[in-house]
C-alpha cells in the first residue's frame, strides 16, 4: 500500500510540474491534483523560482466573448473536443496536450498566445457546467465558443463577421490584456511593433 | 514532363507522408490524430505498418493523402483576400480541428 502511494504521488508530482510550466496558477494545480498547498507552493517556487501570484482566478465568462479572446479560446476549445472525443485522452491529459498545440498555433500564426493556461482551464470548465457552448457559424461551418442559450439560428462567427473596429485597431490588439505564459520577449526576433506593444503593457503588468 | 516523372514526384510524396505520419503517431499518438484529421484506428495501423508495408503502399500514381478543404463555402472563406494572414490561419485551424476524422467506413 505504502509502495503505491509513492509511485501515486511521482505521478501527481510530475502533473504539477508539466502544469507549472505551462502557466498553471496555484487554485488550478489544488483542483487537479491530489498534492497539498504547501508542497505545491514549494514545487512551484522551485520550477518558477518565484512566488506564485496570489489573488482570485479571472472568472468573467464574457472575456471569452470579446474578439480576439474568442478566435484564441475557439482554436483551443476545438482542439480539446478533438482530445476527448477522438484522442481518448483524460480530461488533464487533453487539457495539457491541447494547451500545446494551442500554443505551437499561437506562434505560428505570429501572435503571442491571448488564452492563458489557467484560463484555457476555466474555459473548460466553463463548458463543463454547461455555462458556454460551441456555436456553428451559418456561413464557414466552424465552431466558436459562445454564451450557452443564446439563438443558434443565423449565428455568423467572428471571423466571417469581425466587429467593425476589429481590423483597424489590429495593432493596438497586438497589446495582449493577459500576461503570456511563455516568455516570448527572450527570443530573438523582436518586430518594432511588438517591441513597442511590450513597452506599453509593461507598467501595467 | 513526362507521366513517369509525375508519377515518381507523387511517389516520394506519399513516402513522406507515410513515414512523417508513422512518425508522429509513434511520438505521441493523439497529437497526431489531431494533425492528420484521422481517427484512433487509421493512426494505429499507420503506425505499426513494416517499413516495406510503406514503400509499397507508397509507390503509386495516385495521392494517398486527401485535401482536406474539400467544401466550397470553406474554401472560399479561407482564400479571402480581404483578411490578414494570422486571421486566415486561425480560421482555418479551427474549421480543420471541428471537421469529421478520416476513418474506417
Amino acid at each position: 500500500m505504502a509502495a503505491k502511494s509513492v509511485v501515486r504521488e511521482a505521478r501527481e508530482i510530475h502533473l504539477a510540474i508539466d502544469l507549472i510550466k505551462l502557466g498553471a496558477r496555484l487554485q488550478f494545480l489544488e483542483a487537479e491534483t491530489c498534492l497539498s498547498r504547501d508542497r505545491l507552493i514549494s514545487l512551484y517556487k522551485e520550477i518558477k523560482g518565484v512566488s506564485p501570484p496570489k489573488g482570485l482566478l479571472p472568472f468573467s465568462i464574457d472575456w471569452f466573448m470579446t474578439w480576439k479572446s474568442n478566435i484564441h479560446s475557439s482554436m483551443f476549445y476545438n482542439i480539446y473536443r478533438f482530445m476527448v472525443n477522438h484522442g481518448g485522452c483524460t480530461r488533464i491529459t487533453a487539457l495539457i496536450k491541447s494547451y500545446q498545440l494551442y500554443l505551437e498555433q499561437a506562434e505560428q500564426q505570429g501572435g503571442e498566445p491571448v488564452l492563458d493556461f489557467t484560463r484555457a482551464w476555466t474555459l473548460v470548465r466553463f463548458f463543463d457546467s454547461n455555462m458556454l457552448e460551441l456555436s456553428t457559424c451559418t456561413r464557414c461551418t466552424g465552431l466558436f465558443v459562445a454564451h450557452a442559450h443564446d439563438p443558434q439560428s443565423g449565428y455568423v462567427c467572428v471571423l466571417c463577421r469581425p466587429p467593425s473596429r476589429a481590423g483597424k485597431s489590429r495593432k493596438v490588439n497586438l497589446v495582449v490584456p493577459v500576461p503570456a505564459p511563455v516568455a516570448i520577449r527572450g527570443s530573438k526576433t523582436v518586430s518594432a511593433s511588438q517591441w513597442l506593444a511590450d513597452v506599453m503593457s509593461a507598467p501595467r503588468a | 514532363m513526362s507521366e513517369t516523372g509525375k508519377s515518381n514526384e507523387i511517389g516520394d510524396l506519399n513516402l513522406t507522408y507515410l513515414l512523417l505520419a508513422q512518425r508522429l503517431v509513434k511520438e505521441d499518438a493523439a497529437t497526431a490524430m489531431f494533425r492528420l484529421g484521422m481517427s484512433r484506428e487509421l493512426a494505429d495501423l499507420l503506425g505499426n505498418l513494416s517499413l516495406s508495408q510503406i514503400v509499397k503502399l507508397a509507390s503509386s500514381s495516385l495521392f494517398l493523402c486527401r485535401f482536406r478543404f474539400d467544401d466550397h463555402p470553406i474554401l472560399s472563406v479561407l482564400t479571402d483576400d480581404m483578411n490578414s494572414l494570422s486571421l486566415q490561419q486561425a480560421h482555418a485551424a479551427i474549421l480543420l480541428s471541428g471537421q469529421r476524422v478520416e476513418m474506417f467506413q
